[in-house]
């Protein structure tokens, strides 16, 4: 019987046509507003590293001098490069990394390709292994290289298939960057973690991303030029040493302990760092250092957009109009065929037999409305894409809300449906029969 | 007026009525809402950032490695630039508004070892006149003169300028209550520079590169210092409309004076605003796209149901006229009992509306909704209400009286 309702509900579809193509209509615009805001809403609140989101921890220290506290009482979100290099040093952690911005000009040899600037980051060779980036070829530099400040570099797949062309194998070849020759010794294969937690501070949240990684000693030797956010309370000497040696912070830095319930163990070694430095006539403020996971990380710095919440929650208002326009229709549109209803029942069906096939018509409804739906969240991704560069890749529509479209459509429509079918279910046939 | 009958006529049918009562009131929730946040967006992104917009553009070139006389080679760059027909005026600058990232300084004040005053400022710094070259408006003092200019090579030393251009925001924030802001000329200013500096000249308006909302935006001040390093960003104003021509011609004529920088960025300044205001922009077109879409499935509703009632009615309204009443009397039943429907809505929606206001201001920051937004809301629904009905209700008035002769 099913199946014979699901054709009569294709069939019917054609009747009233005006008042089903509102309803359609009506459900596919909800259904897209609502679809297009969540998944913007999704990519921005997921979990970029859910196996160990809970062991890769956030390191603060609350450096600057007394009296110029945040109104907060928070910690500066970064670390100033004397603070970054001990910890980075002192390697307490199972596996930890530093981790700068910067950019640097790229000169291809290929004479058809001009030099373009481009941005990269300068980490420990942990960064790759605590991230869990993927290689596409070769690896991270070793850890005597990272002491040394060796002249390697990890490129992006991006930046390979521009300088050499896809499949050609980039390792062991040279890269000149700011006019230093550096050797490639890892290809990246592509990696957009989104939000791009690992460095939210003085960078693009939502795209961008590197396109080369340099050991963070060598980044330092040649002083190359820092990318991000630079905050200091008093004026650094001359020169980059003095920028070096000074209150600046510049630096985030990242550790990984080997289980989620060390954080406390690593918290006390940062209070005896702090301890230890003060006698150095460091740190002068009371300890109020801060070690957090990713998820707590991305929560302290706001990485969910006001705004999309909000956009989020006025869709929904406006899927709930659409949902209750659709059960006005609905109510219209089975209210004027009283006079089937009565020779159905009449010649025996039950009141469950009316109910299945008017609810399976509005199903047919919800289908459809679900197939435009999907069409036109697309078409809202596309355009939103297009509009706002910086959330471009959040657009993405993915399986899981390609079937949560589906779903929300079909239960919109099957949840309009209810009131009307039931009230199709209460024609009396008497009624009907004697009227015509 | 005929409202009891019409009301008793309503409780005994409630589904349809009910229905619509709902669908206006959450539309009137979601449009007072939308509506708000629509104009403020729009309002935050109209700001005016105090420069001569159309006519100026921002070019940025990279050296690929390090250059050995920069400053010879900023002069030879802005002469290039200066020669080039259609322009007005250049300047090295720092930075430029709303471009979203810069220097900043924090603990401005009038007074010596005010360091925690929480004032912040744009920090802004160029060999040139920025009066001239951005067109900001000098409101009191005077301009930078040569004379005034330092050089700061930041491997050898600090910048040690002694005067400073503040804007009329920074002048208000620095002495609030004065309303003479004049007299802050000759004044000395704390944290700007190295040393305390001399507060030569007051313009109208400068906005930051993060343009927040408030004065906050508008906090700047310009440091006459010449920035000796490798690092080549040019402000261009042309004459009137001939920017884009400008703009080209300035970056080929950059790129062929040397082949060892790489031309970085080159954006007019209506692109900074249109990058810079982006979100901003989309979030007031999803928001008036999802307005007008609500506004249609509301009006779609209200036609949809109010027809199925007439047809519902044929036979009562062909009895009403059979016994006397007009037409009009007919047009009136109808929009008196939809004027009904959409005031029980309205009222419903006004809860609904403050309700959804309180959520978004708790959880969003999102400022309280001016009352006239719900006002206008209101008169929205009504009008609406009334808009989709009429069609119905005159096909209802055009029902012969003589369909109440004809059988069940």
């Amino acid at each position: 019987m099913f199946f014979y309702y699901l054709k009569l509900g294709a069939v019917n579809l054609k009747r009233n046509p005006i008042i089903t193509a509102l309803m359609v209509i009506t459900l596919a615009v909800g259904v897209a507003a609502a679809m297009t805001t969540l998944t913007i809403l999704r990519g921005m609140s997921g979990d970029p590293i859910p196996h160990k989101s809970d062991r890769l921890f956030y390191v603060q220290i609350d450096s600057g001098p007394i009296g110029r506290e945040s109104a907060s009482g928070d910690p500066d979100p970064q670390l100033t490069y004397a603070d970054t290099m001990n910890l980075w040093r002192a390697a307490k952690a199972p596996r930890q990394t530093p981790l700068m911005g910067t950019s640097g000009t790229i000169s291809p040899e290929r004479k058809d390709l001009a030099p373009f600037l481009t941005t990269g980051l300068a980490v420990g060779s942990d960064f790759f292994t605590m991230f869990d980036v993927p290689m596409l070829e070769g690896q991270a530099w070793t850890g005597a290289q990272d002491k040394a400040g060796a002249d390697v570099v990890v490129i992006t797949r991006a930046l390979r298939n521009r300088m050499f062309g896809e499949n050609q194998s980039a390792v062991g070849k040279r890269l000149t960057l700011s006019q230093r020759e550096l050797t490639i010794v890892g290809v990246l294969d592509t990696w957009n973690p989104l939000p791009k937690f690992y460095r939210l501070v003085g960078s693009n949240r939502y795209g961008n991303h590197e396109d080369y990684f340099v050991p963070i000693e060598y980044a330092v030797r040649v002083e190359s030029g820092i990318e991000g956010q630079v905050s200091c309370t008093s004026r650094p000497d001359p020169g980059f040493k003095g920028f070096l040696d000074s209150d600046c912070t510049w630096l985030q830095y990242w550790v990984e302990l080997g289980r989620a319930d060390d954080r406390q163990g690593y918290l006390d070694y940062l209070g005896a760092y702090v301890d230890e430095q003060k006698k150095l006539d460091r740190l002068p403020r009371p300890i109020n250092n801060r070690v957090s996971d990713v998820m707590a990380w991305m929560e302290r710095q706001g990485v969910i957009d006001n705004d999309t919440v909000v956009a989020t929650w006025l869709a929904f208002a406006f899927l709930g109009v659409c949902l209750v326009n659709t059960v006005g229709l609905l109510l219209a549109k089975f209210s004027a065929r009283p006079g089937e209803i009565g020779v159905r029942r009449a010649l025996g069906a039950s009141r469950s037999e009316i109910f299945s096939q008017f609810l399976t018509e509005a199903g047919v409804i919800g289908l459809v409305g679900a197939g435009l739906g999907i069409a036109l969240t697309i078409a809202a991704l596309a355009y939103v894409r297009q509009y706002a560069q910086d959330i471009a890749l959040l657009t993405e529509m993915d399986l899981v809300m390609l079937f949560a479209t589906i779903a929300i459509s079909l239960t919109a429509a099957l949840g309009a449906g209810l009131l009307p079918t039931w009230r199709a279910c209460q024609v009396l046939p008497a009624a009907q029969l004697k009227s015509q | 007026m005929e409202v009891r009958p019409i009301l008793s006529t309503l409780f005994r049918n409630k589904t349809a009525p009910l229905l619509i009562a709902a669908q206006v009131a959450l539309t009137l929730a979601i449009v007072a809402n939308s509506l708000y946040i629509i104009r403020e967006r729009l309002a935050s992104a109209a700001r005016p950032s105090g420069i001569d917009e159309p006519n100026i553009g921002w070019i940025n070139l990279s050296p690929i490695g390090e250059v050995a006389d920069p400053k010879t080679l900023q002069d030879i760059d802005l002469n290039a630039i200066r020669t080039i027909p259609g322009v007005k005026s250049a300047a090295w600058v720092n930075m430029m508004p709303l471009t979203q990232s810069g220097w900043s300084s924090g603990g401005m004040s009038l007074k010596e070892g005010d360091d925690n005053s929480g004032l912040g400022s744009a920090h802004y710094f160029s060999p040139d006149s920025l009066i001239d070259t951005l067109g900001v408006k000098l409101i009191a003092g005077r301009d930078f003169t040569p004379d005034d200019v330092f050089e700061h090579d930041p491997d050898q030393g600090s910048a040690l300028p002694k005067s400073v251009i503040i804007t009329k925001a920074l002048a208000e924030a620095l002495k609030p209550g004065e309303t003479e802001l004049g007299k802050l000329v000759g004044q000395r200013l704390f944290n700007a520079a190295e040393q305390p500096v001399t507060i030569i000249g007051i313009i109208e308006r400068l906005q930051t590169p993060w343009s927040n909302a408030g004065s906050d935006g508008e906090q700047s001040y310009i440091l006459p210092i010449r920035y000796v390093t490798g690092s080549f960003q040019y402000a261009v104003r042309s004459e009137p409309g001939q920017l884009e021509r400008v703009m080209k011609e300035a970056s080929e004529t950059l790129a062929k004076l040397r082949s060892d920088r790489v031309l970085n960025s080159q954006r007019t300044f209506a692109e900074i605003r249109a990058s810079r205001y982006a979100n901003e922009l989309l979030m007031a077109g999803l928001l008036i796209a999802v307005t007008v879409f609500l506004l249609l499935i509301t009006a779609s509703g209200i036609v949809g149901l109010s027809s199925l009632w007439v047809n519902q009615r044929r036979k009562q309204i062909g009895v009403r006229r059979a016994l006397g009443a007009r037409r009009i009397d007919v047009i009136r039943y109808f929009l008196v009992e939809n004027m009904l429907i959409t005031t029980g809505g309205v009222l419903i929606g006004l809860v609904l509306t403050l309700a959804l206001n309180q959520v978004l201001v708790r959880q969003m920051e999102v400022p309280r909704l001016p009352i006239e937004y719900i006002g206008f809301g209101m008169v929205i629904m009504w009008l609406l209400g009334v808009a989709s009905v009429l069609g119905p209700a005159l096909r209802a008035a055009r029902v012969p009286p003589a369909v109440a002769t004809r059988t069940v």
